[in-house]
């Protein structure tokens, strides 16, 4: 198990070049040699969402996605969702609606949520509810995540609608 | 959406603080991904553990060779049972009469479940750790497994060779006249059910690291819900004096009743730190999860209830045989569930006689563990299916057969000696039939059935043991000692902070408990600092499992708080010359009432007692700093949960179309947790009713071992969960509260297949099985027809 892969790699911005094991899982290269332990592991088998990421701008489970497969891929987990400044709308919706209990699908679970609004900004409880269906929570019962969703993408809209009137002005 | 009905009961307190819909504090780090759990601890120079299973139910080792594992790159060391011989096996302290199997951190001759834990490699790393172990041998002497409780005591072979026919545990109660009211009953429904074995199943697995210093201290990171009884099982089974062992609980990622005790895991990972001077950690991964985790809830039981023909109950009969898998050593193990079921039957009805008898019985499969509604379920379960039954065949509407047995608002003592403190057992049923609009539902159902879709409606009305104190713990039928602190102190910049004996794992108390202390010391919540789930900084306690917080946490912050105010007002009258009772203390100030400017902030009052020597001495040694015991008699929340269902009949599915949750908790501290909690347990007894089960195969090998396998409810298995509030508060409790988490998951399940059987009810259906998926569905309904 000595060969070991250069890979090149951005995460929340930052650029890295790091040798790996072939079979280094993401989730692994994330939380234990960048120390963003944002993202957690929830099942290995990529049920439970717990370790959802943005490579290249899309939801992955990143227990299973190797290390290799995200040479000169963009990263994006949830320390580097805002890019820093303040919380992200899904943040602060969860936050407000009492989304989360013990936390530990939170990250997972806005990340796939802010990759279900980037696919659809306006989605029903019906079009959440089966866009999160691979995201698994034990404590809310869903009901304040679906909330949360609903309240994040009003929020985005209204900040688009914002965006493009300030542009026409 | 959600009403509070009535405002919590007020003290001295006037804030508001109390049942306000505070946001939670500790969310702001979750969000972001900063929230830090056991997985997360870093420690310098730390190694990995990876443990070789069991690949079988039942067999004798005949010899186990770990000399490649030893020899392999990375490895530091392989642990076997010979290694851990001066680690004492765990076994439960209980004060009842049981036969104990204590069991050792790894088997020894003998191995009892596949997953149980024969050797622990320790390596630098958990791919290295995990390499190793695929090159241990273990050669096994396969004996013929037991999975099945009658076959078990029936004729074995015996898993323990000093249990005969497996049982561990009996237990009977006659309360005298059962047996004439069956007699001379005009009714008798009766059910065998065997009801599914179950996974607490938190997002985050079980997971510990432990660290020895050089100055002999070991400290133990653990996801936890009870450091304070996990430090003295580690001390026990270490042969180490508590004084030389910290457990420290970072962020936890659910529990839901397992966390509650010392694993043979914790055990070896704790003895490799002590041994090899460096940290060790082991974070167990879903499938050890799933298959040697702990299980829960498997039971068999038979329940027959006894009528008259007008609807009076008059008497119930309960059998209750518990699957406790291999091992019966934590104290919280198989005889918990089926004890607590047994008590539990009467639930909130008067129930005139009642006998029952309870076994404990060994298998081979992975021992059991509390989880959420432990025991309960299965009682609430079989109970409304049964009064469902026997409303059908006495020709009496169901809900009208409850109202006809329920029992009165006021406190009252059951059958089984459990002393209710009163709730709103009538009104919570009413209020939830309103909510979900029972009236108008033969009309929506006869409209379904003419489009050929069928809609069924089922309610369940519960109550729910929470104040699991000494008193409670005598009354479930299993005695144990309980015991809670609270400290409460102000610093001298003027901020609070709280001790607390309870351990949050997504409860919120770091907000709830603020609440209550800001509101007695009349200061912010964001002044309020909890400090909790670490045994070198909070005060001992029995921790957070059986909705126990509210009652003991709460109501020990209240104690202390009230008591650091009188400390307060004292060192105020010296200050400001006045008496206490003109003093005010509110925003951060005591004042006297109506001289605006005789005015003194906490921090002020903070400084005079810690440094003056007069206020010193008027004060007495303990300065502002107050430390309470706090034991709670027993409390009881009731509730009610309706659920309206359409059932597919080709395909055997269930959906939930409307979902009603009614809940009387006494005093909330916090209503939004509290909802959270409610749909929470609730999406849990979804699960359990439609979905969960884990199982195994004639050989006694788990199939269900990934979440590919076990079934927890997904969004899209749910819908929107209403909730509303009765506020009943304790008489008995301080503050009023109840303490709340498991009712919902407790009824659930018997709203859910009762809506299901209403659905089916032209089929002749009949719930016979647990849980009802699709195929239980499709084969209800073929019987039924063919019945």
């Amino acid at each position: 198990m000595s060969t070991r892969v250069p890979i090149r790699l951005s995460v929340n911005g930052r650029a890295h070049e790091l040798e790996v094991e072939p079979r280094l899982l993401l989730v692994h290269l994330l939380r234990d040699q960048l120390g963003l332990t944002g993202t957690h592991v929830g099942c290995d088998t990529s049920n439970c969402g717990a370790c959802t990421v943005h490579l290249d701008g899309e939801a992955v489970k990143s227990c299973t996605v190797l290390a290799v497969q995200a040479d000169a891929a963009e990263v994006t987990t949830i320390e580097g969702l805002t890019g820093g400044d303040g919380l992200h709308p899904l943040q602060a919706a969860f936050w407000e609606d009492h989304a989360l209990q013990c936390g530990y699908c939170t990250p997972g679970m806005i990340m796939a949520a802010a990759d279900l609004l980037a696919r659809n900004p306006d989605p029903s409880e019906e079009e959440i509810r089966h866009g999160l269906e691979g995201n698994l929570c034990r404590c809310t019962g869903y009901h304040n995540i679906v909330r949360a969703v609903r309240d994040a993408a009003a929020e985005l809209r209204a900040r688009e609608a914002g965006a493009r009137t300030t542009e026409v002005v | 959406m959600s009403v509070v009905e009535q405002a919590p009961e007020r003290g001295e307190e006037a804030q508001g603080l109390i049942g306000a819909r505070v946001r939670r504090r500790e969310d702001g780090r979750m969000v972001t991904g900063a929230a830090r759990y056991v997985a997360d601890v870093e420690l310098p120079r730390c190694c990995e553990a990876a443990f070789v299973r069991s690949t079988v139910a039942h067999a004798r080792i005949a010899a186990v060779d770990v000399e490649a594992a030893r020899a392999a790159p990375g490895v530091l060391a392989v642990l076997t049972a010979a290694e851990l011989a001066a680690v004492r096996p765990l076994a439960d302290l209980l004060e009842i009469e049981s036969i104990k199997t204590p069991r050792p951190p790894l088997a020894t001759d003998r191995v009892r479940y596949v997953g149980e834990p024969i050797v622990a490699v320790i390596a630098e790393d958990r791919y290295a750790a995990e390499d190793a172990a695929e090159l241990v041998v273990v050669d096994y002497e396969e004996l013929e497994p037991v999975l099945d409780v009658d076959v078990a005591i029936a004729r074995g072979p015996l898993l323990h060779d000093h249990v005969p026919e497996n049982v561990y545990f009996r237990s009977e109660f006659r309360s005298g006249g059962a047996e004439e009211a069956f007699a001379g009953a005009d009714l008798v429904v009766a059910r065998t059910l065997r009801v599914n074995r179950q996974l607490a199943s938190s997002m985050e697995t079980r997971g510990v690291v432990a660290q020895a210093e050089p100055d002999g201290l070991l400290t133990v990171w653990l996801s936890s819900q009870a450091p304070f009884q996990q430090r003295y099982l580690f001390a026990l089974a270490l042969g180490l004096p508590e004084s030389r062992i910290r457990v420290v609980v970072p962020d936890v990622g659910g529990a839901f009743g397992p966390k509650d005790f010392v694993f043979p895991e914790d055990l070896c990972v704790a003895h490799a730190a002590l041994t090899l001077g460096r940290p060790v950690r082991w974070i167990e991964d879903r499938q050890e999860n799933l298959m040697a985790g702990s299980h829960s809830k498997e039971q068999k039981l038979t329940v027959e209830l006894a009528f008259a023909d007008d609807g009076r109950l008059l008497a119930m009969r309960g059998r209750f045989v518990g699957d406790t898998g291999a091992f019966a050593y934590s104290a919280p193990a198989g005889l918990v569930d089926v004890m607590f079921t047994a008590q539990s039957l009467p639930g909130p009805y008067v129930v005139p006689a009642y006998d029952y008898d309870v076994l404990g019985v060994l298998t081979n499969k992975t021992p059991v563990a509390p989880y959420r509604g432990v025991g309960i379920t299965a009682a609430q379960t079989a109970r409304e299916l049964l009064l469902d039954e026997a409303a059908e065949r006495l020709g009496i509407d169901r809900v009208e057969l409850r109202r006809r047995n329920l029992l009165g608002d006021e406190p009252t003592r059951s059958i089984t000696g459990q002393e209710y403190d009163g709730g709103s057992y009538r009104t919570s049923l009413e209020r939830a039939l309103e909510r979900i609009d029972w009236g108008g539902f033969p009309a929506r159902q006869a409209a379904a059935r003419a489009e050929g879709r069928h809609l069924g409606i089922g309610v369940s009305p519960f109550i729910e043991g929470t104040s699991l104190g000494t008193m409670a713990q005598l009354q479930s039928g299993f005695p144990m000692p309980s015991h809670d602190h609270a400290w409460a102190a102000v610093d001298l910049t003027g901020t609070v902070a709280v001790g607390v004996p309870t351990c949050n794992h997504g409860q919120g108390h770091a907000t709830a408990f603020a609440q209550v202390a800001a509101e007695v010391l009349g200061v912010g919540v964001d002044d309020v600092r909890v400090v909790e789930r670490d045994t070198e900084s909070s005060p001992w306690g029995m921790g957070t499992y059986a909705s126990r917080s509210a009652v003991f946490g709460g109501g020990a912050v209240l104690k202390a708080a009230r008591l650091l105010r009188e400390r307060i007002l004292r060192v105020a009258s010296l200050l400001l010359e006045a008496p206490p009772e003109a003093l005010a203390l509110e925003d951060g100030f005591v004042g006297i009432a109506g001289v605006p400017d005789a005015r003194i902030p906490l921090a002020g009052i903070a400084g005079a007692a810690h440094f003056d020597p007069g206020v010193r001495a008027a004060l007495g040694d303990a300065g502002l700093r107050v430390g309470v015991f706090h034991d709670a008699p027993p409390a009881y929340s009731n509730g009610c949960i309706a659920v309206e269902v359409e059932v597919d009949v080709e395909l055997g599915t269930v959906r939930l179309l409307r979902t009603v949750a009614v809940e009387d908790c006494g005093t909330m501290l916090n209503p939004t947790i509290v909802e959270g909690q409610v749909r929470g347990g609730l999406v849990q007894g979804i699960g359990a009713a439609l979905l969960e089960h884990a199982v195994y195969d004639d050989d006694g090998q788990p199939l269900t071992t990934t979440y590919m396998d076990y079934l927890v409810p997904r969004s899209s298995d749910v819908s929107a969960i209403e909730v509303d509030h009765v506020v009943t508060p304790s008489p008995r409790t301080l503050g009023g509260m109840k303490g709340m988490a498991e009712g919902s998951s407790i009824a659930t399940p018997a709203a859910v297949l009762n809506a299901v059987a209403d659905a089916l009810s032209p089929y002749g259906f009949r719930v016979e099985r647990l849980p009802l998926g699709p195929h239980a569905v499709w084969e209800g309904l073929r019987s039924g027809r063919a019945g």
